[in-house]
């Protein structure tokens, strides 16, 4: 038991008191230290340990085992003038352009629909909008491999019932991309709709009842009244979405394993290649390049998105 | 552009609105809707007919197979071991730190909440190689230890329930510590119970993270006896991505189909179940931009 000098029993509950966080020469000075504890022995142990000892690593060759040589900025050196490296960030900036547009315009509008309190059954959709997303990512990939398989698949028959040909959704360098881009639009599509809905909801309703007397119609409030409000929210959806997009790799992983032809190795993978190949040097220098990259797309959104105020 | 004119404005917008939404929606169930009906077909139709459903064919043969054939039963246990350590450890040690970081004043707070923002911006992918390795020198590769420990207590967590418990208000910590009170007391007795709802969400979010958690596992625990379920999951589906099989391709497809549809069940019950907090527990959690 803590029993607090009766002096600063006194003046704890004070209005004054509020913000500033307690001081007490008692065991009350103890008790944080032994609360953040637990955290910060895991944090040091399995967070900043590991970064630090990822950026001595990305300096050396090693194969896992036996002694570590040191390079310098020889791993760094060979990915950049890897055209593999260089294609893996192709393919993520192209699955990028493929999902990201599509996914803002889409999610933007179901959001204003379901913002909406005239739209009918908007506890269902919500629902079943982020069907996709509280599914395993792992079974939703093997339903697309399923679902979008050449020869058998459910998309072909309704291809061919409508007398079209097959296409090789994922058999093809030229519909691969697509064909996983459309798997993460259908996957997180639904969790954009509620980030940006809670954006929405924190509008201010009168703004919209004084420019409806006004006289705007509904494109035009759109336009010029919701995307300004929402565009912090916006910029935080666009921000999140880039670095899962460079960061993905369960997609590819399972239901193209990067074919064919290299053409779904998005960053992520290509990173996690490193690692099956117990080229452990260069996987960690590769880990920093993107990083480094995505920290730069992330400030460069943020920027972008500021500036058209 | 001019505004467009009154009935467009009034009519056009319920009727479109509706077909978007239903059509839309429909698009986001159909596959799992497909994956789930398609797992009671047998095997031959699942490709000779996608489309197709004749319920008095309906049959087991999948799940039965599918049991016999991957250890889809250990993958379950596994992740539920995984869930029940992980889940505890994050559910009480992040909101004990959070509760430090947020009331306390004490020596390199600073520094250490510092460091919990930067890591909230890194990409996780980053720790993936190094981690590993330290596994391998702990000698936890393969080990319950290792999928439960690494991100047990993660940043977000700590950076959510410090703003969550920020919120609290100091006079009720004074007047619980005039009522005598321990530190910890005041923790479990009133900070836990005032922040039930953002708990909640937090304990929707860390089990769904959990239960679909694949990188990791994947890299750390990949052998039959430590496999989770999204890694047993994964396995079945390379057999035929990757043709490494010898049984023909319906079999595996109405296994993986099986597999696929058992694995997503328990997450959407708890989702349909529980859908107001997972929703409350999305928005809490995207506030971290």
């Amino acid at each position: 038991m803590t029993l607090a000098p009766a002096a600063q029993r006194a003046q704890a509950p004070s209005a004054t008191s509020r913000r500033r966080p307690h001081r007490s020469p008692s065991r009350r000075k103890l008790a944080p230290y032994v609360f953040v504890f637990p955290f910060i022995a895991l944090f040091l142990a399995f967070g900043v340990y590991p970064m630090l000892f990822t950026l001595q690593l990305s300096f050396t060759d090693w194969r896992g085992s036996g002694s570590a040589q040191w390079v310098g900025w020889g791993n760094y050196t060979y990915l950049l003038t890897n055209p593999a490296f260089w294609s893996s960030l192709g393919n993520s900036a192209v699955m990028w352009l493929l999902i990201v547009p599509v996914q803002i315009v889409v999610a933007l509008l179901v959001a204003v629909l379901l913002d909406n309190a005239k739209t009918r059954m908007r506890g269902f959709y919500r629902v079943a909008f982020l069907v996709p997303f509280v599914t395993p990512l792992v079974a939703v990939a093997q339903i697309w491999v399923v679902v979008f398989d050449q020869q058998y698949g459910a998309v072909n028959s309704v291809l061919n019932a409508l007398g079209l040909p097959d296409v090789g959704w994922l058999t093809t360098s030229m519909w691969a991309k697509p064909t996983l881009a459309l798997l993460f639009l259908w996957k997180t599509t639904g969790f954009i709709v509620i980030i940006l809905l809670s954006g929405l909801q924190s509008i201010d309703p009168t703004v919209y009842e004084a420019s409806s007397i006004d006289g705007a119609s509904r494109f035009r409030q759109l336009r010029s009244m919701t995307l300004p409000l929402v565009r912090r929210t916006l910029m935080f959806a666009v921000v999140l979405q880039t670095l899962a997009i460079f960061q993905m790799f369960a997609e590819p992983y399972v239901v193209t394993d990067g074919g064919p032809y290299g053409s779904t190795t998005t960053a992520g993978l290509y990173l996690y290649d490193h690692i099956t190949r117990a080229d452990l040097g260069t996987g960690a220098a590769n880990s920093f390049l993107l990083v480094i990259v995505v920290m730069v797309l992330s400030l460069g959104f943020v920027r972008l998105l500021r500036s058209e105020d | 552009m001019t505004s467009p004119s009154v009935t467009i404005r009034r009519r056009l917008p319920s009727v479109v609105t509706q077909v978007f939404l239903v059509v839309l929606a429909l698009a986001f169930l159909a596959p799992v809707a497909w994956a789930v009906i398609s797992a009671f077909k047998p095997a031959a139709q699942i490709i000779n007919d996608p489309l197709g459903f004749d319920p008095s064919s309906a049959t087991l043969d999948n799940f039965t197979r599918m049991f016999a054939d991957v250890p889809i039963v250990r993958g379950f246990v596994n992740t539920a071991i995984v869930l029940a350590l992980k889940g505890s450890l994050t559910l009480f040690f992040a909101p004990l730190a959070a509760y430090g970081f947020a009331k306390y004043d004490f020596r390199f707070k600073g520094l250490l909440f510092g460091t919990v923002l930067i890591t909230l911006m890194l990409p996780t992918i980053v720790l993936i190689i190094p981690l590993l390795l330290e596994m391998k020198e702990l000698g936890w590769v393969n080990t319950y230890q290792a999928l439960v420990l690494p991100g047990a207590v993660d940043a977000f967590a700590i950076f959510w329930m410090r703003q969550v418990i920020a919120a609290v208000p100091n006079e009720l910590l004074d007047a619980a510590r005039v009522d005598g009170c321990t530190e910890f007391g005041i923790f479990w007795r009133i900070v836990l119970p005032v922040i039930r709802p953002a708990l909640a969400g937090l304990a929707v979010l860390t089990v769904m993270n959990i239960y679909n958690d694949f990188v990791w596992p994947v890299v750390i625990a990949s052998s039959d006896r430590m496999a989770t379920l999204q890694v047993v999951l994964s396995s079945l589906a390379q057999n035929i991505t990757g043709n490494r099989i010898g049984a023909d391709y319906a079999t595996v497809t109405g296994e993986l189909l099986a597999a696929a549809s058992i694995a997503l069940v328990p997450l959407l019950l708890i989702f349909i179940v529980l859908q107001k907090h997972f929703i409350n527990g999305i928005l809490a959690g995207s506030v971290k931009g």
